[in-house]
């Protein structure tokens, strides 16, 4: 039995220890957002956050999150508005979109450690992600509206807090 | 029905989906409502639907591909694959734009596979312009059928109605759509005879095409919920990967040892698949109750084969056997075949001849291939995204020996297709093995080299052009020579095409080299390189044979015009003319070579062709073709600014130029993406991709060894599409065609360099530069 | 992962020379007596403050890492039974809860102390010195006190550990006496008076309860810690235990605070997560001691390794490495080893100037790419990180599946080009399928 929180929540499941953590997710879990693209932890269509920090669950076995904070696609916002969320739309970025939950929770994980990214530092983080419709163009300019969207955020909650 | 399942349609319902819509289906949004995130279903719902629940009761259906339900929703029929395109949007625009719909009204809804929809076909870059013409009847036919009802309701005269955004008005009055339908419950439907005599707006009046939109599929993109393929899932299926024989053909399976399988926990058994369509000779599949046992106990089945003829087949072989092919003057089947070619060769003042090659390129989508299959009410059902279900439809029965009605394919969304779902051979053994339990639920899934070893590869090809030329350098004959595997041979047969000799050849083998320029008589000739075909099984990719062909004539252009002395912009324009067979047909190629002439100028003048300021070692090449085909071309111009690092040979792409003219473009943004994607997939193929043949199979398995473009390889992109109201062309592929050429020429330009292989690697500039000194 | 096991190993291969040794008729000095058995301690014998002082005397030396089970069925918690595979068969360490018939519940104070600091059981058998009685010795009276109390106030757990699968002679403890005799000096830390208390207070855990040398200090032919190259790092259950003196190879320094961040969370940002055999020594222990220890542990390694004087160079080394983060990352790159390194790992350990990010280790400044062997890159590599190791919370995948060893040594070589000033490593491949021959629990393979 493996315990940790998926989503804000506690959860408990009875997998063997060596399962990579995407298949946990996608069929004991249910949670297809996350997806399966190479195995090798090489293209990023797998990305979830372990403890807020991107971590490829195709080659993440279930005995390595023990106790820890697991956040995927479905769980980034309730609505699925969360401002990489809306900038994604905005800006139209996916196509086959089967890459996209991987890539917003890398872009996700990125904000964080670069508010402001540059197009060195996306390119440094992102490369990671393999996008094979290349919607790369797009996936620059809604990562860069998201960190101003995030940045409005934290400066308005700094102000009304005083 | 599950739990699971019933909280799906519980959302269903409150969603205003309908109750039964997913029954068969558990979906990510039924758990994700177990974590706390019920969401409604934002704009069209994406899950693949039984046709027979639609259109929804007391709907207005005046053809089969749109309906209005009384609450005034707009639904439209979509035959064709999401893999990226938003095609949905598009086609659903053309629709609402001739009916007047209420955009914000409309939803779209991908069917399944009854015959009543016809050719099932998504690939060529053909969705748009199929089904323009049948769309905007459409949507004239309900137009039609809501003024007259609305009128009447209105009480006055059609002709003093107009019908606006889902309303038709008459002065200061109006009535909506959906209260037309409420109302009069109009029944008029149309013959295809019908709806071809109804008139159309004229392209001053449209409203939603060429405007912004908002692609439908797009919401359920960003949030997880959108369903591919690999997501179906149904209660009680098995799990099962399958083992790959060492050839793609001709392998025999002698024994299989388990012993060690049957120690992974969660296996179940294994099958050696008997399959009378002949798709999946010498596979063993094994079963699981969970994708990683299925993973594990694969890897631990021990099969022994007797391998096909292929096991020692390399690249080299391939490419070598193809050089024959084109020495040998027999054989092959000619596109063109022009009088007087023979004489033009052997009166030439001059002949030049030179040979291009291009490695094997992989699909790799980025979905791995999957199906699910199962005998549900007496019908095989098989859930999985393709892009041509009419094509393996029948294949799927043969090898069930089932007849084709009882064969139904739901179609799901494809996360990429880029041709590899043309190719529906991966959903046979997922058939295959339900068959073997019985018809219980199965879900294929391959591993990511599973799916590399079994795709089906963009054959390498070998091409040789030959010009007749006069001493000052005017065009007297040209040949083109090319030598592949054939992918429409093996796999859809008689959809090839007759050459000027008769011969069938496979127009996605050859297309691009029979170009609009006039350089007197001409002679394409493609030919099956059948030692590819035997080894592999050949797929049309992204741009298929229009991703080569350019690679050949149009780098050889540049090495005419520098042999020549000419400006390689000012020679293509003099090639460029609208006469005879280039003058261009209505309603496809209207203008002929004159719009292609048009798209380099412009892009010439763009990149500043010929500039002499460059940094050292920095060169611009262009390249111009006409998209996919000579009777649907997208006029197509492209440059590359390149620098070469001498020291390792590294070409580095800065930035990329893109004119096309495409004819009307519905969706500005989406054609925008559709062009960004297929210039990267060029750039992709021509410095970062490309495998090779090693003893029958692919080289390289995964991306530790294949290299695809990635995020920082992005070069500046400037994109632009001239303004037209002709019909609309296609715009999945034309981006990726000129790009390589117009490398191949910018390295050119910039170090004298001539390379003649794709993909271009630093080793091969090196030894360019060395061998220039 | 046990802090224990090399330990052992590193013995043991120095014992089989110890029989010759203990030939010779040195008997007469090893031989002690049994000490009479007695009742286990009654409840309340000990204050709950003294029981306190214990459980962080246990904790500063990982009793329980080497005395509970960990395979197969894990065991309750300081039962023993922790399995040590080595080259000459299995050992099983002992039982230390208060059981009167498979642990130390007969054991009276003065046995319990007879044992940690002259290594002999209350039986009167010589210890293995795989338990490390060698830095023990070096423990307060009170600190033993303390920790007796602790020990005789777990639950007491009945668990016969199995027995060690030593050949002879090796199965023999008195053995263990000759090697005793040569390497081993009892006697209490005495505190120096060139330095302030808390260096002391450093010195005296660091050289005796939490026994960092016996890891990180190479051992000679027969199994002893080489005085000569005191901290100057070894090889420990296939991974190399970094020096803790100035050889440390890192571009910036071990200083005080990197290794009180090391030592008390797990993980430092300047050098990156403790992994393998170090891993449980942040989480499990140090973070549960008064925090003035691990700081005096802390300035005691950082006046070993003369942080003072080597962390001038810091800065620059700092922005060196920041500039080789970047490298094959930036800009069109059809190098295959940029790639492979792009796709697989730099989109957690790319960083940009200043500094890295907490949570991207910077392999430019870690341990790892400037050892002598790439050993703990591979190692680490194939293993991963568990969100409870390393930073808490956050875990490395494994890409014991996903690279092969020729992958391996392509990312190896690149990063040491790349990432170093330093020659390139050898036999790069044939060195990564050692360290996966030596992978015990092997993850689903998603890939083939
Ligand atoms: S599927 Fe995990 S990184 Fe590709
Ligand atoms: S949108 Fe298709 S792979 Fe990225």
């Amino acid at each position: 039995m493996i315990t940790f929180k998926l989503n804000g929540r506690d959860v408990s499941i009875d997998v063997p220890e060596d399962t990579p953590l995407l298949w946990a997710l996608r069929d004991d879990l249910d949670l297809t957002g996350t997806k399966f693209g190479c195995g090798v932890g090489q293209c990023g269509a797998c990305t979830v956050l372990v403890g807020g920090r991107a971590t490829r669950s195709c080659i993440t076995p279930m005995s390595s999150i023990e106790g820890a904070d697991i956040t995927t696609i479905e769980g980034l916002d309730p609505q699925g508005q969360h401002p990489v969320q809306e900038a994604w739309k905005d800006i139209q970025v996916p196509q086959c979109g089967y890459c996209q939950s991987g890539q917003i929770m890398q872009a996700v994980s990125l904000l964080k450690d670069y508010p402001d990214p540059t197009d060195e530092e996306i390119d440094g983080v992102m490369g990671g992600s393999l996008c094979r419709c290349m919607t790369y163009v797009r996936i620059r300019k809604a990562i860069k509206k998201a960190a101003a969207a995030l940045r409005a955020q934290t400066s308005g909650k700094e102000t009304s807090h005083g | 029905m599950g739990k699971l399942e019933r909280i799906a349609a519980r959302q269903d319902r409150s969603a205003g989906l309908g109750p039964t819509r997913r029954g068969f289906l558990l979906t990510a949004a039924g758990s994700a409502f177990l974590f706390g995130f019920a969401r409604s279903a934002k704009a069209a719902p994406v899950f693949p639907q039984a046709a027979a629940d639609l259109p929804e009761a007391g709907a207005f259906e005046p053809t089969l591909w749109c309906s209005i339900a009384p609450d005034g929703w707009v639904n439209i029929n979509i035959i064709r694959a999401e893999m990226g395109q938003h095609i949905g949007t598009a086609l659903a625009r053309i629709i609402a734009d001739e009916m007047e719909a209420d955009w914000d009204k409309v939803r779209i809804t991908y069917v399944d596979t009854d015959p009543k929809w016809g050719l099932m076909v998504t690939g060529g870059s053909w969705s748009v312009w199929m089904t323009w013409d049948q769309f905007r009847q459409a949507g004239a036919a309900a137009r039609t059928v809501m003024v007259a009802e609305g009128a009447k309701l209105l009480g006055v005269a059609p002709a003093a109605c107009v019908a606006r955004n889902g309303h038709v008005i008459a002065g200061q009055r109006s009535i909506a759509y959906g209260d037309i339908v409420s109302r009069a419950h109009p029944t008029r439907s149309f013959t295809p005879e019908e709806m071809a005599k109804l008139p159309l707006k004229p392209a001053s009046e449209r409203r939603l095409i060429g405007k912004q939109v908002r692609a439908l599929d797009i919401p359920a993109k960003t949030d997880g919920t959108a369903v591919y393929g690999i997501d179906a899932k149904l209660e009680g299926m098995v799990y099962a990967r399958p083992k790959l024989p060492p050839t793609r053909y001709g392998a025999k399976v002698v024994s299989v040892d388990e012993t060690e399988a049957k120690k992974v926990k969660g296996y179940i058994r294994h099958i050696v698949l008997e399959d009378p369509s002949g798709t999946v000779p010498g596979w063993v599949a094994v079963l699981a109750s969970s994708y990683p046992a299925a993973i594990r106990a694969t890897d631990a089945l021990k099969v022994t084969w007797e391998a096909g003829p292929t096991a020692h087949v390399s690249e080299h072989d391939i490419i070598e056997h193809g050089r024959a092919q084109i020495a040998n003057k027999e054989g092959g089947s000619c596109v063109f075949n022009d009088d007087g070619v023979d004489e033009a060769f052997a009166h030439a003042e001059k002949v030049v001849e030179h040979t291009y090659t291009c490695s094997s390129v992989l699909h790799y989508q980025l979905e791995p291939l999957n199906a699910l299959a199962r005998l549900h009410e007496g019908k095989w059902e098989v859930h999985c995204g393709n892009q041509w279900q009419s094509l393996f439809l029948p294949v799927i029965a043969k090898a069930l020996g089932v007849p084709e009605t009882d064969v139904v394919m739901r179609s799901y969304m494809l996360g990429g297709g880029f041709g590899r779902r043309l190719n529906g051979d991966y959903a046979v053994p997922a058939a295959l093995i339900s068959k073997a339990l019985g018809g219980k639920p199965v879900k294929l899934i391959f591993t990511r080299s599973d799916d590399v070893q079994y795709d089906s590869i963009r054959s390498p090809s070998i091409q040789t052009v030959r010009a007749a030329m006069t001493k000052d350098g005017a065009f007297q004959g040209w040949q083109h020579h090319a030598a592949a595997g054939w992918p429409t041979r093996v796999m859809a047969a008689a959809f090839m095409e007759k050459g000027a000799d008769g011969k069938p050849y496979d127009q996605f083998a050859i297309a691009g080299a029979d170009h609009w320029y006039t350089v007197g008589p001409m002679r394409v000739r493609a030919l099956d390189n059948d030692l590819a075909d035997a080894t592999f099984r050949p797929g049309w990719l992204r741009s298929v044979s229009s991703g080569w062909t350019p690679w050949a004539h149009e780098s050889f252009l540049d090495e005419v015009a520098h042999d020549i002395g000419k400006d390689p912009v000012s020679l293509r324009l003099s090639l460029l003319i609208s006469k005879g067979r280039n003058a261009g047909s209505a309603p496809d190629s209207v203008g002929g070579a004159s719009r292609q002439a048009a798209v380099l100028k412009r892009l010439a003048e763009k990149c500043g062709y010929g500039r002499t300021d460059l940094p050292a070692d920095t060169g611009i090449g262009i390249a111009t073709t006409f998209g996919q085909e000579r009777g649907m071309p997208t006029w197509t111009a492209g440059a590359a600014r390149v620098r070469v690092d001498r020291r390792t040979g590294v070409v580095t792409c800065e930035k990329i130029w893109l004119v096309l003219d495409a004819g009307t473009v519905i969706d500005p943004d989406g054609a925008t993406a559709q062009t960004e994607g297929g210039a990267l997939w060029g750039l992709s193929m021509a410095l970062f991709e490309g495998t090779e043949i090693e003893n029958g199979n692919v080289r390289d398995r995964n991306l530790d060894t294949y290299t695809p473009l990635r995020i920082a390889d992005v070069p500046d992109m400037d994109i632009e599409f001239l303004p037209s109201t002709e019909k609309p062309m296609g715009l999945g592929e034309p981006g990726v065609t000129t790009i390589a050429p117009a490398i191949g020429n910018a390295i050119f330009n910039a170090v004298g360099v001539r390379l003649r292989h794709l993909p271009i690697r630093p080793a091969d500039v090196l030894a360019g530069l060395n061998k220039a000194g | 992962m046990g802090v224990g096991v090399g330990v052992i190993k590193r013995f043991l291969a120095g014992a089989a020379a110890v029989g010759t040794v203990a030939g010779l008729g040195f008997l007469y000095y090893t031989w002690y007596p049994a000490l009479p058995s007695v009742a286990p301690p009654a409840a309340g014998t000990f204050t709950p403050e003294q029981i306190e002082r214990g459980r962080i005397v246990a904790a500063e030396g990982y009793c329980a890492e080497c005395h509970t089970r960990t395979d197969g069925t894990p065991g309750p918690e300081l039962a023993g039974d922790y399995r040590m595979e080595t080259p000459f068969g299995a050992i099983h360490s002992s039982n230390i809860t208060p059981d009167v018939a498979t642990g130390i519940g007969s054991w009276s104070e003065a046995a319990f102390k007879r044992a940690m600091r002259l290594g002999v059981s209350r039986e009167g058998e010589h210890l293995i010195p795989a338990f490390p009685y060698d830095h023990f010795t070096k423990m307060t009276d009170q600190d033993l006190s303390d920790l007796y109390a602790f020990l005789m106030t777990r639950p007491a757990v009945h668990l016969e550990p199995r027995p060690n699968e030593l050949p002879f002679p090796l199965s023999l403890r008195i053995m263990q006496a000759g090697w005793k005799l040569m390497f081993f000096s009892p006697g209490e830390y005495k505190p120096d008076p060139s330095h302030d208390a808390l260096w002391n207070r450093g010195a005296y855990l660091a050289e005796g309860n939490a026994h960092c040398g016996a890891c990180h200090t190479p051992r000679n032919f027969m199994g002893a810690e080489k005085k000569s190259a005191q901290y100057d790092g070894a090889v420990v259950d296939n991974w190399i235990a970094p020096p803790l003196n100035e050889h440390n190879p890192t571009p910036t320094t071990w200083t005080e605070e990197e290794l009180f961040q090391y030592l008390r969370f797990g993980v430092a940002p300047l050098h990156g997560p403790a992994g393998g055999p170090m891993s449980p020594v942040p989480h499990r222990f140090l973070s549960t001691v008064p925090e003035e220890d691990v700081r005096a542990i802390a300035h005691y390694y950082a006046d070993i390794d003369h942080a003072a004087e080597r962390s001038k160079h810091d800065p620059a080394a700092l922005a060196l490495a920041m500039e080789q983060s970047r490298a094959g990352l930036i800009g069109p790159n059809p190098d295959p080893d940029a790639k492979l390194y792009q796709g697989a790992c730099a989109a957690c350990h790319y960083n940009a100037a200043p500094a890295p990010v907490l949570g991207r280790p910077e392999l430019a400044l870690n341990n790892a790419l400037w050892l002598d062997e790439p050993t703990n890159l591979f190692q680490v590599m194939l293993h991963g990180l568990s969100a409870e190791e390393g930073q808490s919370g956050v875990a490395m995948p494994s890409f014991y599946n996903a690279l092969s060893d020729a992958d391996m040594a392509r990312i190896a070589a690149y990063l040491r080009r790349t990432r170093t000033t330093l020659p390139p490593w050898t036999d790069l491949e044939k060195k990564a399928a050692a360290v996966r021959s030596t992978v015990q629990s092997v993850p689903v393979n998603s890939s083939h």
